[in-house]
């Protein structure tokens, strides 16, 4: 189980990493390389080795390896950076995202594609030097391990079974954070400590001691069936500047010789040994016997030297020459805690809850007409709007995360079409609910592709029509009164209003003799298996029409327009509200029923009473205002009153009047999603409870916007028949 | 730390306390050193309440015994907390830093 | 007496692994996603280890180490250093400030808890 988050955290980092990478890579293309942008790509594969390596993931491990081998060259400025190893390393940044989501299906030990991997590998090779120092290194490292057998079928060997181990750790260790403790205690996890004895020979007296420094020695029996690599591996991190001496069962009585001699006190030494039962007493007296006819021969000492050097040092410090790195600069790389997204959803639920629970203690304080009461419900009040804001803050992410992605599809779409776009990103900090990021990835990227394939001209055509040779797309966000706006902008050709009214006419969308405004025929675009291109390509013809794209966006709660100016481009503008959770709302009353009207898009209010109000339009300063009523809409029985109200509303550019019965004020609403019951009925975007506990419904200002605008256009112009909304609403 | 009591006939009793690590060391061995200069004969030294005990505290109770002998002095290790214990087994030093009241855990 | 281990780590996935694998083997965690971080983290708290990626943005993990070095509740403080076989210069470096320990990228967790229990006594 949680092993499976970690797999799933290694998911999300690698695929972060690899965005990082792109988007570095794309920088160097566009600006040129730099340290910063080189060290990025480098970080994030060597990250995602890392990562990988830890679960044993050798498929990735050991193809990030050589990207990341390649980068070190290009690090120390070994290899430059051209066009082809940029193409090379963004195609490398993809086949490990297919091995990243090889992870993510489990599938992590099957080759996601074999045959591209080998020419991606000859490529990459082509950077790499031939490897010319391993074979010494390695076989250096071969002789040493080789020893120990060796030793073990020599004659002469003594009889003891066990290991014997002679540790002389350097006064530095314990400063260098190393216990020899722990290391003892380790060793003693791989066998059994027949004998240990601590040597304190070097202790100094207690007033000359330095208390941090180390000047304990071992002499250790020991009975393991561990190999000697093995044994020897326990002390690595000491081995450096520490004498360890590792002698095998049955090793040769020589061995045990030049042992004593390094000891002050041979006599000593050879009582431990005897103690520990590493040599019998016959042993010892030969090997001290051997010893002094030794002492007497040439080169002892030398021998002895040599000796020492038992357990080599096996690091091979290669590359001191290598150019020093410079001090890595402050990126831009924040601190961000990550957190699953159903808890911040259950934290919001429960700020629903408090917002509910908060409404309620309002009213009894109302109620009761009680100064203080009132008072203290107030600041409450205040502060629960605050959790309210702050928590819902906490779902916002920057459009950014979508928009990251389009560089590269930018740059990829437009080889492959031959033509020469430039990106232009503005807003990408504009946020807003992580869930609609999500849903907002496909959409954009249909747009985008559209627009590349059918708005953007190809080069000559772009001359020919006196533009710049580089076509231009901008993807550009912000806000706008409670709703964030998303736009698509091409400087291409724009849409062809004959062209789509005729094809619209074909497919038997609309009849002829409609007249119908620019924007109705642009708005013919979204209805469903409507096509303008006149060839398909593979890129945009793939049987998902701009009519997908809206019904996701109205699935978010949100609507797509399309501008256009013939010659001068397109704007495809996408409109969703801020967040999906919580909304200030304006409750207002029909009959007995609540209804809630989002705050954001209510204009003003105004007594309908004294205004020129007939078939549905008021005139309101002059301009005419559709409306409509409530109780007629809902269906609700008539009752005698006296006044109503209009609560102007507006979505996008167009307004729209409801009218209602009384207005009770603003209201924090809690959405919840209507049952499927509901699911038909297109003026209600959902359901809150009210402080009371009764269910108050949310109004789709969005669709009551559109429909009022769109019977207004069909009253004016009553010869031609609502066939928009008609088509809506028998669309579904 | 060591919290010191004076017991009679000069019998100086001494507690260590926390962790007896390389992080304490160098200023044990000044109270140490300290409170055996204070001794007359004997100290006796409670090591129940030392939570951690590593090489350079091995070698510092190592050393003060040897240094005590030196003067003609005693030192006793009584009460051992279990870390310390550990590593008195592991080093097999029983007989020089275990409690002479105690019979050496044999191992 | 639980022990405590400081994992300094740009990568968030390295230190939830890293960390689950020190917490099955009784070990408490603390995180830290880069020098500067883990600096912050040196506040008076008893770690019994602390194990270091070299490379890492804002501070990396010698200027850490040295930093580290300076304080007196941590200058003893066993330490392990995460590396590449490419890090060589700094790997000199982390010697001269006194890092014996290295445990070479990338690894499996049962070699680092191995180089774990070598430092650190249970």
């Amino acid at each position: 189980m949680d092993m499976d988050m970690a797999r799933d955290a290694l998911v999300q980092e690698a695929r972060e990493l690899l965005v990082a990478m792109e988007n570095a890579l794309l920088e160097i293309e566009t600006d040129g390389a730099s340290s910063e942008a080189i060290n990025a790509i480098f970080r994030a594969a060597h990250t995602i080795k890392g990562s990988a390596g830890l679960f044993a993931f050798d498929l990735i491990v050991s193809f990030t390896h050589i990207v990341e081998s390649v980068l070190d060259r290009v690090r120390n400025g070994k290899v430059q950076i051209d066009d082809a190893m940029l193409s090379l390393l963004l195609n490398c940044g993809d086949y490990i995202g297919a091995l990243v989501d090889a992870i993510q299906n489990r599938t992590e030990n099957e080759e996601p594609d074999a045959a591209r991997r080998v020419v991606l590998e000859k490529q990459l090779g082509a950077y790499l030097e031939p490897p010319a120092e391993a074979p010494a290194a390695a076989a250096l490292t071969a002789t040493a391990k080789e020893e120990g057998p060796q030793q073990i079928e020599g004659s002469g060997g003594v009889s003891s079974d066990n290991w014997h181990l002679s540790l002389r750790f350097s006064p530095d260790v314990l400063r260098n954070g190393l216990d020899p403790l722990s290391f003892l205690h380790y060793l003693s996890s791989m066998g059994r400590i027949v004998y240990l004895h601590t040597l304190t020979d070097n202790l100094p007296p207690l007033s000359q001691l330095d208390a941090e420094a180390s000047y304990l020695g071992f002499e250790i029996d020991f009975d393991s069936d561990a190999d000697r690599a093995k044994i020897e591996s326990v002390f690595d991190f000491v081995r450096e500047d520490s004498q360890i001496r590792i002698l095998p069962p049955h090793s040769k009585i020589d061995e045990y010789i030049s042992l004593i001699a390094l000891m002050p006190d041979p006599g000593r030494l050879g009582d431990i040994l005897v103690r520990g039962g590493a040599l019998t007493e016959v042993e010892l007296e030969q090997a001290l016997q051997q010893q002094q006819g030794q002492e007497i021969g040439q080169k002892p000492l030398g021998a002895m030297l040599i000796e020492q050097q038992l357990v080599p040092e096996p690091v091979v410090s290669a590359a001191l020459s290598r150019q020093k790195q410079n001090e890595e600069k402050k990126s831009h790389e924040q601190k961000f805690i990550k957190v699953e997204v159903s808890k911040l959803d259950q934290l919001i639920d429960l700020v629903g809850e408090l917002v509910i629970a908060g409404a309620g203690a309002n009213l009894i304080a109302n109620r009761k007409k009680d100064a203080q009461f009132e008072e203290a419900t107030q600041a409450i009040s205040v502060l629960v709007e605050h959790i309210r804001d702050a928590a819902l803050t906490l779902r916002m992410v920057p459009i950014g995360e979508v928009f990251q992605r389009f560089p590269r599809v930018v740059r990829d779409i437009s080889r492959e079409l031959g033509k020469e776009i430039e990106l232009i990103v503005t807003g990408a900090e504009t946020e807003l609910d992580k869930s609609m990021v999500e849903k907002l990835a496909d959409p954009l990227m249909h747009i985008v592709r559209n627009s590349m394939d059918h708005g953007i001209e190809g080069t000559e055509d772009r001359v020919l029509a006196g533009k710049s040779a580089t076509g231009m797309l901008r993807l550009n966000a912000y806000h706008e009164s409670g709703s964030i706006v998303i736009e698509v902008s091409d400087d291409g050709r724009g849409l062809n209003r004959e062209k789509i009214l005729a094809k619209a006419i074909e497919r038997g969308l609309v009849t002829p003799d409609h007249n119908l405004s620019e924007k109705d025929i642009f708005r013919l675009i979204f209805e469903a298996g409507f096509s303008t291109a006149e060839q398909v390509t593979n890129l945009s013809g793939r049987g998902v029409g701009m009519d997908v794209v809206k019904k996701n966006i109205e699935s978010l709660r949100g609507e797509v327009e399309i501008l256009s100016q013939a010659g001068q481009g397109t704007t495809t503008r996408i409109r969703l509200p801020l967040t999906l959770a919580i909304i200030d709302g304006f409750q207002v009353m029909v009959n007995d029923e609540v209804f809630v009207i989002p705050l954001d898009l209510v204009i003003e209010c105004v007594d309908l009473a004294g205004h020129d109000a007939r078939h549905n339009i008021v005139k309101l300063r002059g301009e005419p205002l559709p409306f409509v009523r409530l109780r007629e809409l809902f269906e609700l029985p008539p009752i005698q009153h006296n006044r109503e109200s209009l609560v102007v509303v507006q979505f996008g550019q167009q307004r729209a009047g409801l009218v209602v019965d009384r207005l009770l004020g603003e209201f924090q609403a809690v959405i919840k999603p209507l049952g499927s019951l509901f699911s038909g009925i297109k003026s209600i975007s959902g359901s809150t409870i009210l402080g009371d506990g009764r269910v108050a419904l949310i109004l789709d200002v969005p669709h009551l916007v559109q429909q009022t605008a769109q019977q207004q256009h069909s009253l004016t112009q009553s010869a031609v028949a609502g066939l928009l909304t008609n088509n809506k609403t028998t669309e579904r | 730390m060591p919290i010191s009591e004076q017991t009679r006939d000069g019998h100086l009793l001494l507690q260590l306390e926390g962790g007896l690590t390389i992080f304490q060391a160098a200023e044990l061995k000044d109270e140490l050193l300290q409170a055996l200069a204070h001794a007359e004969h004997r100290i006796e030294l409670n090591l129940a309440a030392v939570e951690e005990i590593d090489s350079a505290g091995v070698q510092l109770l190592l050393a003060l015994k040897h240094e005590a002998a030196s003067q003609q002095k005693t030192v006793n290790y009584s009460h051992h907390s279990p870390p310390v214990l550990a590593a008195i087994d592991l080093l097999n030093l029983a007989a020089t830093l275990g409690d002479p009241l105690l019979i050496p855990n044999a191992r | 007496m639980g022990k405590t281990i400081l994992i300094v780590d740009d990568s968030f996935s390295m230190r939830q692994t890293v960390g689950i694998a020190l917490k099955g083997a009784g070990y408490d965690v603390v995180e830290a996603s880069d020098g500067k971080d883990a600096l912050s983290k040196l506040d008076g708290r008893k770690y019994n280890l602390i194990i270091s990626d070299v490379n890492m943005p804002n501070m990396d993990g010698i200027s850490f180490v040295k930093a580290a070095k300076l304080l007196p509740n941590y200058k003893f403080t066993p330490i392990i250093m995460l590396t590449t076989e490419g890090d060589e210069t700094k790997k000199q470096e982390g010697k001269a400030a006194g890092v014996r320990a290295w445990v070479l990228k990338p690894f499996q967790p049962p070699i680092l808890l191995d180089a774990v229990s070598k430092l650190v006594m249970p």
